[in-house]
């Protein structure tokens, strides 16, 4: 896609977003490798910083959301403080930000191969967003806690994050569902797990990431943190042209045109074609503050 | 190949750069990067099975392979049963009023269990 000045001339793409673009599906091929449990198990103990259900057959880490709404449930018989997935949170957040969500998460991949099949896409207002928060805070949180303290631990939870969760019932309770049958024992998926696979598959065909937009506690999360990662995106006010390339390539409805780290990005670098928004680390000389670029 | 999205009327130079400072995001990564390595470095309230004290990792772990015991699981309630009032309700493993005096919790830690999906 080009740019067209307001002068009426072309500029083409900037060549590093051009080239961020095409090599992105092969960074998310790779990171597959990293998430889908190429060592075995073993890692299990460590949450990873990813949307990658812990009881699918192949997965190498704990699933951070899982652990959490554990930790949660836990918490009526002992308190816990959970260290690890803090650790890893925050040192991931404030490095990357949301980054991981846009070039490494598996979750988010297939939901990028999904909305391959449909051709158009039905937009959704950016206060959906807000549900990220709504799950984080009422799933992961309050429901486990409060059905732990009437004395259910996380596992007999009727409702859970765990038991509504698309990821858990593509990648945990499909595959052994399949492997039941094929053993000889009856089909283990519940209805309720059914309906949400299939709600979800709908849902990724007609719209962009669905559940990273909309549900995903996870994404909510490591998005806080877009305000103030060492990796952001700079906006340069000389190579703007003002052609709004960048806000029309922005397939999660982010108004890159205003404000481009903001919690609705999930840093896939699209934006960056244009030109005038550049990926970059903070670094320690840089001077203080924010602020318009200077003039000229 | 999307529809270009109409441009409102901008002024480039008045935008903010959007520039970020280093050391709030360097210190935050360096918290974090303390905080995981106590979290290796961490013993659990729980006991494991055999009686020692369940390292951060064997807990973790444990959430996705069913690995959690209580105390009174068999005494433990089950939903139906936590709505209706006739039924008299156990102690619960998990509240605070049924831990042990010795501070520790009822819940065990198995190390060695492999329940493929506990939900």
């Amino acid at each position: 896609m080009e740019c067209t000045l307001p002068t009426g001339q072309s500029r083409n793409s900037a060549s590093l977003g051009t080239k961020l673009k095409r090599i992105r599906p092969w960074v998310q091929t790779a990171f597959l490798g990293v998430w889908l449990a190429p060592l075995g198990t073993w890692l299990h103990g460590i949450p990873g910083c990813v949307f990658h259900c812990y009881s699918c057959p192949l997965s190498s880490f704990a699933c951070p959301v899982g652990v959490a709404a554990n930790y949660a449930a836990l918490l009526p018989a002992t308190l816990e403080v959970p260290y690890l997935l803090a650790g890893v949170l925050l040192v991931i957040g404030a490095v990357a930000g949301s980054l991981v969500c846009g070039w490494s998460c598996p979750f988010g991949f297939l939901q990028d191969l999904l909305g391959k099949i449909a051709p158009g896409k039905v937009a959704i207002p950016g206060w959906l967003g807000n549900g990220r928060y709504v799950v984080l805070i009422g799933f992961v949180v309050l429901l486990p806690l409060l059905l732990g303290l009437d004395g259910i631990p996380y596992e007999k939870q009727a409702v859970s994050i765990c038991r509504l969760c698309p990821a858990g019932a593509l990648e945990a309770a499909l595959p052994y569902s399949i492997i039941g049958i094929s053993e000889g024992r009856e089909w283990a998926m519940s209805g309720l797990k059914m309906g949400v696979l299939l709600a979800f598959l709908v849902a990724a065909a007609v719209i962009h990431r669905p559940w990273c937009r909309i549900l995903c506690p996870l994404g909510g999360f490591l998005a806080l943190f877009n305000r103030i990662s060492l990796f952001h995106l700079r906006f340069q006010a000389e190579e703007c042209v003002e052609c709004n390339l960048c806000r029309s390539r922005c397939s999660m409805g982010v108004r890159v045109d205003q404000k481009v780290n903001v919690t609705g990005c999930i840093r896939c670098l699209e934006c960056t074609t244009c030109g005038a928004l550049e990926p970059t680390l903070a670094k320690p000389q840089d001077p203080p503050g924010q602020g318009p670029a200077p003039r000229g | 190949m999307r529809n270009r999205v109409a441009q409102p009327p901008i002024n480039p130079f008045a935008r903010d750069t959007e520039r970020h400072e280093f050391w709030p995001g360097f210190v935050l990564a360096l918290v974090g990067l303390v905080v995981m390595v106590c979290g290796v470095r961490h013993l659990t309230n729980l006991e494991t099975l055999n009686g020692d004290t369940a390292w951060e990792t064997q807990l973790v772990k444990a959430f996705s392979t069913g690995g959690l015991q209580y105390g009174g699981s068999a005494a433990l309630p089950r939903p139906d049963d936590l709505m209706n009032p006739t039924i008299p309700r156990p102690p619960s493993p998990l509240s605070g009023r049924s831990a042990p005096a010795d501070g520790r919790s009822k819940v065990r830690v198995n190390t060695e269990a492999k329940t493929p999906c506990p939900t």
